[in-house]
């Protein structure tokens, strides 16, 4: 008797939870396949503006250098997450510089918009960045 | 090309300026549709950029139905 009362209740809760999982699943599912289609729009997105030298190097070293249009000696070093980005020069990190969208964009997009401003809208990048100094 | 940098990814609109400048209906409605957004962007602060391959790429102000892609980029801030 006692082991029926005691398998009999753990039977019903295996049950309720086999008829809600798919439930909660059909639920969450679209949340989750809209945030790895957005993921894959923005890679694409990325690779298109990218060089293939530029893709390369971020595939195998997990960052970006972009060079300064205005300072021949200063490059950007772009990280493939989120971070800091790196301001390089003669080999040495001078700065750090934190820089974001207004709004949420997958990280392919953020690499993406550091790339096209630091090239074509360099001082305005660096007018809305905030910036921390390294000093050794 | 528009495309316009979102927590979708990116969203796009598509002409072709061959068709565009021979007037197809359906190529012009594109355009307008991508010179209506790219209005509406730029003016919630966004940033426009002109990417043709093999080319630098340039910070536009104006909308240009001839460019091959023009990336819209949200307003950023520092962090």
């Amino acid at each position: 008797m006692s082991l029926i009362t005691q398998v009999l209740p753990t039977l019903g809760w295996i049950v309720i939870a086999l008829v809600i999982t798919p439930m909660v699943w059909l639920i969450i599912q679209p949340y989750f396949k809209g945030i790895l289609r957005a993921q894959r729009r923005a890679a694409d997105l990325l690779r298109d503006v990218l060089t293939p030298e530029q893709l390369r190097q971020l595939t195998w070293s997990g960052y970006l250098d972009i060079p300064s249009s205005t300072e021949p000696r200063r490059v950007y070093r772009v990280p493939m997450t989120k971070g800091f980005v790196q301001v390089v020069e003669n080999g040495r990190i001078v700065m750090r510089l934190c820089v974001q969208p207004g709004e949420y964009l997958p990280d392919a997009d953020v690499v993406a918009l550091h790339k096209l401003m630091i090239e074509a809208d360099e001082e305005n990048y660096l007018l809305r960045a905030n910036k921390y100094l390294c000093i050794d | 090309m528009l495309r316009v940098m979102s927590r979708r990814g990116d969203d796009r609109v598509t002409w072709d300026v061959q068709k565009v400048l021979e007037g197809d209906p359906e190529a012009t409605a594109a355009v307008r549709e991508a010179e209506r957004i790219f209005a509406q962007e730029r003016a919630r602060g966004a940033t426009a950029f002109r990417t043709d391959p093999g080319k630098p790429t340039q910070r536009i102000e104006q909308f240009d139905k001839t460019a091959e892609q023009i990336v819209l980029v949200p307003r950023v801030v520092g962090g």
